[in-house]
């Protein structure tokens, strides 16, 4: 039970507390890999529960609205998961906007820029201990350390990029000498992306390109006038991120297929990352460009819900994702998003954003009512 | 397999009929496969042709009581679920839309009240006052040395929407009142009731039923189907969302007449001394076809009580409804839309931190109520979610929804205190209609849909000027 006297000191001290704890596991979990049972889990999850219930007042009415507190759950599945849709309205931050460090934004794709949601992170270090153990686990090569090059504007130019903030940390803990970003606010430097590359090859460094599936796409459209290819030295790796609007899975096969025959390496070199504004845990999907099942931490679980009553779906079955993710306790650690996908065994496919509602036949918003009235 | 079609001169579909034999395929709202021919110009210009002369022999062998009677008892066997016709399309509509086999029932049981002889009969007389001129020349009422005749063209394409079926039926009826034929686009979400109608008409008058074709092909293509009955209609109506009446306006020619219906959306209002039972009467109308109509209420104002307690009300009589009719689960599109939004009402009501509430169970989606704590007019389009918002005043609720102006169809009220108000203030936001709660998803046979009439958009008077 957490000291409920003081309460912003009270609760600073138990997130600082909690938060180095599963820093330091993070870590261990890099080195060993052991798996988390789920009481283990719901350990730390009840903890982080309670936190948040206390430290967000929002989040304390809406698990009250649902007659939940601390004391009253069992395990980490008990805790009432909370839609995407809470980042866009409220500051989901244990302790209030003013602790937060960072502030990414979400694209607002599905809902309209208005709605943009936004995560507030309380503890870089605790995000960058989850991001930078399972990278390690999942996309580096054991034993080497490459030339990081990413194709993401730096941090410093997008403030609101999550994505920014990864690959640069990325860059900057694990990189090479020869390690660079490729793109500005401008967007990538073709040349000097090409240059840099060569230059990896003719000195034989391996390298670990990073950026998103469509940058790729970007780039290899671009090198198609390219008659020579390249040849990354042995140990090279990709690692494509971000959703593809359409179909996902047909592009990214192009993208893969393209990258082999471009840059002198397998499949399985190339690794499809899985992240979420709203989570600071990521998946990976090691090599090939099939549909690949997306492997996490064991402080991340994900289920496929029913979308309409949120039971738990068997294995293999197509629903809505929720992920519990325990390097979110600055924030909400059970996370409700309008993914679509299934679980099978410890690995997740995700089958790209639900399609939204049907239009209703001559029935719309308002907001779309008065959009065409404006547009009339 | 689905063939929800009814194609006059194509008795029998041959592959020499269709482009190599092939079939349009589609899938219902509720993903039941179905296909339809695909015809080639000269297939579907036989079809037209038959249409056509089947509506001219109709006016020269058929009276208008005739038509009338020929419709209502073709309407009344489709509908009648004690016979084998009307518990088939039962199954169809709700297998194909997704919906409970007694929220079909209830839909077509509104529906088919304004297809009876009375109905149609008093409709024909409210917006033509003499009948008699759909058949012959009449005494012009404004001008004793003129007479007048009315007739629809002997073509009129019909492009449908699929969000309340009946409406499909609605439209050909209101074709045949004028003496036309009717060539039917029907709407993938639901594409049988239109042949289904036909086929009926068929059964009580062969010459009726050879006067409606019907069938469907994706509304991303342009067949042949479409440029042969679009160049031989004399009318082209369409019902649909923004979008699918744009695109329809954009391949008719600029020549043609294009009838539209567009989106539109239903408001009530709960005047200060409403008596018990608004509440449950809204919630009907809410739950009345899932809430798919342009006259389906997705706002309503509570005007100085406590619309936190008519709120709750709702949520109870709606929860009541909902057990009565049962609702079939959304679509997972649907329920992840649903969700959002009520999870984003509910978080943005706890930032604000005044009285809005989201009502509705987390693992239930059969209805969903969002209260507002101030006057609002936001409103998603999702199945059964209703908004509830506080007004002061009749006055501030017209203000509220003058940004809607020429969008609301319906605007329900229960009370009776600043009735006109509320009614000139309707007439002044271009709303259609105002009508107490419980009726607003059944308009009377002659209600003024969009504000027009319904049958003299689709005619052509000639004026017959006597010698002096």
């Amino acid at each position: 039970m957490y000291p409920s006297g003081d309460g912003g000191r009270a609760i600073a001290a138990c997130f600082e507390e909690l938060s180095q704890e599963l820093q330091q596991l993070f870590r261990q979990w890099a080195e060993h890999a052991a798996p988390w049972s789920d009481e283990f889990l719901s350990a730390y999850a009840l903890r982080a529960f309670e936190l948040q219930f206390r430290g967000n007042e929002p989040l304390r009415r809406y698990c009250q609205a649902r007659g939940v507190r601390p004391g009253l759950l069992q395990g980490w599945r008990d805790v009432p998961p909370v839609p995407t849709a809470a980042f866009s309205s409220i500051d989901v931050i244990v302790g209030g906007a003013t602790e937060a460090s960072l502030v990414f934004r979400t694209s607002g794709t599905s809902r309209g820029p208005q709605r943009r949601g936004r995560h507030l992170v309380r503890d870089p270090g605790l995000y960058r201990a989850s991001l930078r153990s399972t990278f390690r686990r999942h996309v580096l090569a054991p034993g080497i350390k490459p030339d990081i090059v990413t194709l993401q504007p730096p941090f410093a130019t997008d403030r609101d990029s999550s994505l920014a903030w990864m690959l640069d940390d990325l860059r900057e803990g694990f990189g090479g000498p020869g390690s660079f970003c490729a793109a500005s606010s401008a967007g990538v430097d073709w040349a000097a992306l090409q240059e840099g590359l060569e230059a990896a090859c003719r000195a034989a460094r391996p390298v670990l390109l990073l950026g998103t599936t469509l940058a790729f796409d970007s780039w290899l459209d671009r090198r198609a006038a390219h008659k020579g290819h390249l040849r990354l030295a042995v140990g090279s790796r990709v690692m494509d991120t971000g959703g593809v609007k359409g179909k996902p899975a047909a592009v990214r096969s192009r993208v893969v297929a393209r990258l082999v025959e471009r840059l002198g390496i397998t499949a399985a070199q190339i690794v499809n990352e899985f992240g979420m504004t709203e989570l600071l845990s990521q998946r990976y999907a090691a090599g090939g460009s099939g549909p690949g099942l997306l492997y996490g931490p064991p402080w991340l679980r994900t289920r496929a819900l029913d979308p309409a009553t949120l039971e738990e779906l068997p294995e293999g079955d197509v629903g809505v994702l929720c992920h519990f993710d325990l390097a979110n306790i600055g924030s909400a650690c059970h996370v409700l998003t309008e993914d679509l996908g299934r679980v099978i065994g410890d690995g997740v496919e995700w089958l790209g954003r639900s399609p939204g509602a049907p239009p209703r036949g001559c029935s719309l918003a308002t907001a779309e009512l008065m959009a065409a009235q404006d547009h009339a | 397999m689905l063939e929800p079609w009814h194609l006059p001169g194509l008795e029998a579909v041959s592959a020499g009929d269709t482009s190599g034999g092939a079939w349009h395929s589609g899938t219902t709202a509720a993903g039941v496969s179905f296909r339809t021919p695909r015809l080639d110009a000269v297939s579907a210009g036989k079809v037209a042709e038959s249409v056509g002369r089947a509506a001219l022999r109709a006016r020269a062998e058929r009276s208008l009581e005739e038509v009338i009677d020929g419709v209502a008892r073709a309407a009344a066997r489709l509908v009648d679920p004690a016979g084998e016709t009307g518990r088939r399309t039962q199954e169809t509509l709700a297998q194909g839309l997704g919906w409970s086999i007694p929220t079909v029932a209830e839909t077509l049981r509104g529906m088919a009240a304004a297809w009876t002889q009375q109905a149609l009969t008093g409709l024909v007389s409210s917006e033509l006052g003499d009948p008699a001129c759909l058949e012959r020349f009449r005494p012009d009422p404004a001008r004793a040395d003129r007479l007048r005749r009315a007739i629809g063209p002997p073509l009129q394409l019909v492009v449908h929407a699929g969000n309340v079926p009946g409406v499909a039926v609605t439209a050909v009826i209101r074709g045949l009142l004028v003496r036309s034929g009717i060539l039917n686009k029907a709407p993938a979400d639901e594409p049988a009731l239109v042949s289904r109608f036909a086929r009926c008409l068929a059964e009580v008058d062969e010459l009726l039923g050879r006067c409606v074709g019907s069938t469907w092909w994706p509304a991303d293509e342009v067949p042949p189907a479409w440029e042969e009955w679009v160049r031989r209609s004399g009318k082209v109506v369409v019902y649909g969302g923004q979008e699918a009446v744009e695109g329809i306006r954009r391949r008719v020619p600029g020549d043609k007449d294009v009838v539209a219906y567009g989106p539109r959306l239903g408001v009530g209002v709960v005047l200060p001394d409403a008596p018990g039972g608004a509440a449950a009467a809204l919630a009907r109308d809410v739950c009345a076809y899932d809430q798919q109509g342009c006259v389906s209420p997705r706002i309503v104002y509570v005007i100085a009580a406590r619309a936190d307690g008519f709120a709750d009300e709702l949520a109870e009589a709606l929860g009541r409804e909902t057990q009565r009719l049962g609702v079939a689960q959304p679509g997972s599109g649907e329920a992840t839309a649903i969700r959002e939004a009520r999870a984003a009402w509910e978080f943005g009501g706890y930032r604000a931190g005044g009285g809005a509430r989201t009502l509705g169970h987390d693992t239930d989606l059969s209805w969903t109520v969002l209260l507002g704590d101030r006057l609002g007019c936001e409103a998603e389009a999702l199945l059964r979610v209703i908004y509830v918002y506080p007004a002061p005043g009749v006055a501030e609720v017209i203000r509220e929804l003058e940004p809607l102006s020429g969008r609301i169809q319906a605007l329900g009220y229960w009370g009776e205190k600043f009735l006109d108000e509320l009614g000139e203030g309707a007439a002044l936001l271009g709303a259609c209609r105002v009508a107490p709660f419980g009726s607003l998803a059944w308009p009377p046979a002659d209600w003024r849909h969009e504000g027009r009439y319904q049958l003299l958009p689709l005619i052509n008077w000639t004026d017959l000027e006597l010698p002096k």
